[in-house]
């Protein structure tokens, strides 16, 4: 096999198909997850949240001079929704709900993607590492893993930004310390496993250096699986972040969905309901989006797992 | 045997993990600086300071720190918390009492509404209960449950004032023994009727706000696993034999669906724990939970690193108790890699 | 091993017939159209004979195999119509069920027709006893029918046995449900009385009980009488299992599927499906699943059950010399239709519809010469709304004009020897030529 002159060119040949397949492949599986009713729900409040998100300076305006903090109005605090230039309402400290649901949405897309392309690149890198080198280093890297996913990951986060300190930054640190093991596990595996599959076998055979299979096969195999968790983290991070917040952790008076949900817990009993219930919505909102855009996601790549149809 | 064996090698990875969590903790806390903060006052000179210091071991190195920490808890010294002003072994039975008593009865109604649901879904799949199943299930695993506990809060305790908050009416506690710290447990002890009446009724809206994401994912999982199995040869075999579709479903169908199942409810149980902070906090349920998030505000190193211990270690030992579990039920499985 | 054809059924006479397929129809849902599975099929099955229904991966045997057990999934399966009849027997009132003269050792009798007693009216096709048509009859008596009267082997036993559940604890459910009489009668437990015990011992005799009475037959005064029921039933599990010449079946009896090995797996499966003598049996491609030196022993088994007990066996395969071997009448199906069907020898010496000849030119001989296997030209053709034609048409060798433009009939072309080809009838008129087989090239 190795001694015919033509192996090179036949393996050209192939990839370059295998790139038209996989570019086929990708529309059919888009058709697919069209077809499917809660994703296409899913992508439009993802695509809604986004443009509110990226168009908030043009739906207010921005409070001066840092507009991701709350505008403060002493003169209309505690206003019930629809009152003028409070359509949502306000909290007791002069908050305009409105502007922290909106604002919040930028906020809540930073935090996200963010921790997100943090934790894709670390994770990715750390599995890649130790399910290329095995061994040793990959049997320490999988103990770290373990002990990391053996807490829980709201309370390791919050033991995190505890100690780094209150601060919305603080935050996303303390996300990407807890959210990179996912990636790091899911990228070896893949590798395992595609290392042992033939194709791997072919370019070796051709003699492609390690990196060079590495590149062109292993990454962009194992691309799909880390992009449908990738999706689901882009809600969860925001739950965990606006739970964090709503602790305590982020700086008070920031624009962010937990922070005025705490705002607001206070006043309920007054029946200032609108406070914490707008933002918090929005919490779920974002976090159901995503989960049903991620849903979608694995049921067209892994067809083993019910389909949500 | 087999199972023994597993369980055995099991138990010997455990200590590992368990000393990986506390170096992992001892690590992060000095991250954060020295704890000798909290024995201080603006009064004390250098020499005094520095005498702290050497007593409780601050001016050694890190490493010395941590063996001297570790040693102190393994000796039952689990150090002095700032919030609850007294020493953390002291205070934390109580507390943990607490949480436990709300994690377990909203643990035990996400199993069983859990499972009920999801199997209700699973064998009336794609008609309207289960769609409306579905609706719910999703909702509940995106649900922050922070904002879902003051929903409940604006709706049951302040609008319709049909539920308490707090965890007891302290009137009718205050004539009872405390043995287990259990409230409900320690009601019935007592012999006392209205006071588990009381108990129950505090318990609901915590347990409910608890254990709704729980019940979601336990609900999903079993769906899914239901209908897969549903679609095996053995069900269709075990009609074939002549047995009522209840039968097929509940000896057949569900048991074998119930083993993927158990290993999330694993999971779950580290989603309750992790819940009881935001619950605890938001329904002023005095449990460790909300101990824990005031001494992360107020940089209370000794609670927050025993705290994070504790649940991690829970957190370990259920999942290892469900992972046998799960090797007892499907008795195919391979156990080990 | 079997010597070919000669422990066939002997009697040319024919046998009451036990069940009887009319222009049965089963079609499917699918995102494409309506797929006719299962398209006008008919056909008779005789006590005590072996019929095969032989055909490609997705002919629709199966489909047709499982609705004599109504277990076509719906949807996305569809009733589109014909009948099954099918006429239950009753145990044999003078032996039991044991086997004598009055009943041919089979332990069963036929039923009278409840509606005309006997002595043959509509209801019962004029047969004088009683016939039920599978397709109309109720959920429940559809049940009752299953694993008692009409039993199944499904193709993979590994797949088709609880991995959850012991043996002996899947076969005892048969009995449970079929035999809950006999179950309290060998287990000497006194029932009569209408006292709260006695119902909880008859409803955990039929399977019916549920989890707190189970918990209440745990205690002490009921418990002794559960045993003996548990006990009574295992007796029977056991002798069910003996049947299959499993030796030791008291330890099999408390195994897990995944302990066992393949061909033992089957065992337990024929086991199940004998365990109430039924009249019929479906085998959907038994040994398929299993090594080739397993599966001379599980065929040789169900050969030597079947002929003991005289159980009509409707034996679904796709291997020919594997039906050649152990059938009595063979029916070769093909895209949803029946082509052919006719006796063994006769269909095996004498083939006459072009489909059924392929099969058996494609079919490895020992008078041929190796490597040169015949294969039929051409795929199965869709089954999605299929237009008026012969099915095989498109890749017929004999095929005119005529066989795209009609359809032909099952017609008789000798003793007990049918075919649907336009070479062996006449097309309706208006039509084109006639295929003949001289059409047929080199």
């Amino acid at each position: 096999m190795v001694d015919s002159p033509n192996t090179d060119q036949i393996y050209l040949q192939t990839r370059d198909s295998a790139w038209r397949v996989r570019a086929q492949r990708g529309w059919e599986l888009t058709r697919t997850m069209l077809a499917n009713p809660t994703t296409v729900i899913g992508l439009t409040i993802v695509v809604l949240l986004i443009l509110m998100a990226l168009s908030a300076p043009w739906i207010t305006e921005p409070n001066t001079p840092d507009a991701y903090q709350m505008p403060r109005d002493w003169s209309a605090v505690r206003v019930p929704p629809g009152s003028p230039g409070h359509i949502l309402g306000t909290t007791n400290r002069g908050g305009d709900v409105l502007y922290g649901v909106i604002w919040g949405a930028r906020t809540s897309l930073k935090l996200s993607l963010m921790v997100v392309s943090l934790t894709v690149v670390i994770g990715v890198v750390i599995g890649s590492v130790a399910g290329f080198t095995g061994g040793r280093v990959d049997e320490v890297l999988m103990r770290i893993v373990d002990v990391f996913l053996s807490i829980p990951e709201l309370i390791f986060a919050l033991a995190i930004a505890a100690v780094l300190g209150p601060s919305f930054t603080n935050i996303i640190l303390a996300l990407v310390v807890v959210f990179w093991v996912k990636y790091a596990r899911i990228m070896r595996s893949q590798i395992i496993r595609i290392k042992q599959s033939e194709y791997i076998d072919a370019a070796r055979v051709i003699g492609d250096s390690k990196l060079r299979i590495y590149l062109r096969d292993i990454l962009p195999n194992s691309f799909t699986p880390v992009m449908v968790q990738a999706t689901l983290d882009m809600g969860n991070i925001v739950l965990v972040g606006a739970t964090l917040s709503f602790i305590g952790l982020s700086e008070a008076g920031i624009a962010e969905w937990g922070v005025l949900v705490s705002e607001g817990q206070a006043g309920i009993s007054a029946g200032r309901w609108w406070a914490p219930t707008f933002p918090g919505l929005m919490v779920f909102l974002w976090a159901l989006a995503f989960n049903l855009v991620g849903d979608g996601l694995r049921d067209v790549f892994d067809p083993r797992t019910e389909s949500a149809r | 045997m087999q199972i023994r064996d597993y369980i055995l090698r099991r138990l010997m990875v455990l200590p590992i993990l368990i000393i990986g969590t506390s170096i992992i903790v001892f690590a992060l806390t000095r991250i954060g600086g020295s704890p000798v903060g909290i024995y201080l006052s603006h009064e004390m000179t250098p020499a005094q300071v520095a005498e702290i210091e050497a007593r409780f071991h601050l001016d050694e190195p890190v490493p010395v720190q941590y063996f001297y920490w570790i040693s102190g808890v393994v000796r039952g010294d689990l150090g002095w918390s700032g919030v609850a002003a007294a020493p953390v072994a002291e205070v934390f039975p109580n507390k943990l009492a607490a949480t436990m008593e709300l994690a377990i009865a909203s643990g035990l109604v996400a199993v069983a509404l859990g499972i009920a649901l999801g199997t209700i879904a699973g064998a009336r799949r794609n008609r309207l209960p289960d769609h409306i199943i579905r609706i719910v299930a999703v909702s509940g695993a995106s649900m922050p449950m922070f904002w879902f506990a003051i929903l409940l809060l604006i709706v049951f305790w302040v609008n319709l004032g049909w539920f308490p908050l707090g965890r007891s009416d302290p009137n009718i506690f205050a004539s009872i023994a405390h043995p287990t710290g259990l409230y409900t447990i320690d009601a019935i002890l007592a012999g006392s009727f209205k006071a588990f009446v009381d108990a129950i009724w505090h318990l609901v809206l915590p347990a409910v706000a608890l254990g709704y994401g729980a019940t979601a994912i336990i609900a999903r999982m079993m769906r899914s696993s239901l209908v897969e199995e549903l679609q095996e040869d053995y069900v269709d075999a075990a009609r074939a034999k002549g047995l009522p579709e209840r039968l097929v479903l509940r000896r057949h169908a569900r048991r074998n669906a119930l083993i993927p199942t158990v290993t999330v409810i694993g999971l779950t149980f580290g989603f309750l724990l992790q819940g009881t902070v935001v619950a605890e906090i938001v329904f002023r349920w005095p449990g460790i939970g909300r101990w824990m998030a005031a001494a992360v505000l107020r940089g209370d190193q000794a609670t927050i690193m025993i705290y994070v211990m504790f649940t991690s270690i829970l957190f370990l030992v259920v999942n290892l108790v469900v992972d046998v579990v799960y090797a007892y039920l499907d008795r195919r499985v391979v156990l080990g890699e | 091993m079997m010597s070919e054809g000669a422990e066939k059924n002997p009697s040319k006479s024919p046998a009451p017939v036990v069940a009887s397929v009319a222009d049965l129809q089963v079609h499917f849902q699918s995102k494409r159209g309506i797929v006719h599975a299962v398209d006008g099929v008919s056909f008779d099955i005789h006590d005590g004979e072996t019929l095969g229904l032989v055909g490609e991966t997705g002919c629709g045997k199966s489909v047709t195999a499982r609705s004599f057990l109504r277990l076509v999934p719906k949807p996305p399966g569809i009733d589109a119509g014909g009948s099954i009849l099918f006429r239950p027997r009753t145990t044999c009132d003078a032996c039991e069920g044991r086997g004598c003269e009055s009943c041919h050792q089979t332990g069963r009798v036929s039923a009278g027709c409840s509606a005309c007693s006997g002595k043959g009216c509509s209801e019962c096709v004029q047969s004088g006893e009683e016939t039920l048509d599978l397709m109309q009859v109720s959920n429940s008596r559809m049940r009752s029918l299953r694993g008692d009267r009409i039993a199944m082997i499904f193709q993979d036993p590994g797949k088709a046995l609880n991995p959850a559940l012991t043996i002996g604890s899947q076969i005892a459910e048969v009995f449970y449900q079929h035999r809950s009489a006999e179950v309290l009668d060998a287990a000497n437990v006194d029932v009569s009385g209408i006292d709260p015990g006695s119902l909880l011992l008859k409803r955990q005799a039929a399977q019916q009980s549920r989890t707190i009475e189970r918990t209440l037959l745990k205690i002490p005064p009921l418990r002794s009488r559960r045993n003996q029921i548990t006990a009574a039933v295992d007796d029977m599990v056991a002798d069910a299992l003996a049947e299959t010449q499993i030796a030791n079946p008291r330890k099999i009896m408390q195994r897990y599927p995944h302990e066992l090995s393949g061909g033992m797996r089957q065992r337990v499966m024929i086991a199940q499906a004998l365990a109430c003598n039924p009249d019929l049996l479906i085998a959907d491609e038994p040994t398929t699943a299993l090594d080739v030196t397993v599966q001379a022993r599980i065929l040789e088994l169900i050969h030597e059950l079947q002929q003991r007990r005289q159980t009509a066996v409707l034996y679904i395969s796709h291997d020919l010399s594997l039906v050649r071997r152990i059938c009595d009448r063979v029916a070769v199906m093909y895209a949803g239709r029946i082509v052919e069907i006719s006796d063994a020898d006769q269909i095996f010496q004498d083939p006459r519809h072009p489909y059924t000849r392929g099969l058996l030119a494609a079919l490895p001989s020992a008078t041929q010469s190796r490597g040169k296997l015949a294969a039929i030209e051409g795929t199965v053709p869709e089954l999605v709304d299929p237009t008026p034609s012969c099915r095989f048409s498109g890749r017929c060798p004999n095929e005119v004009e005529t066989c795209a433009r009609f359809d032909p009939h099952l017609q008789s072309v000798g003793d007990e020897h049918s075919v649907a080809c336009f070479i062996y009838h006449e097309p309706p008129e208006g039509s084109g030529g006639r295929p003949t087989l001289a059409a047929r090239s080199s």
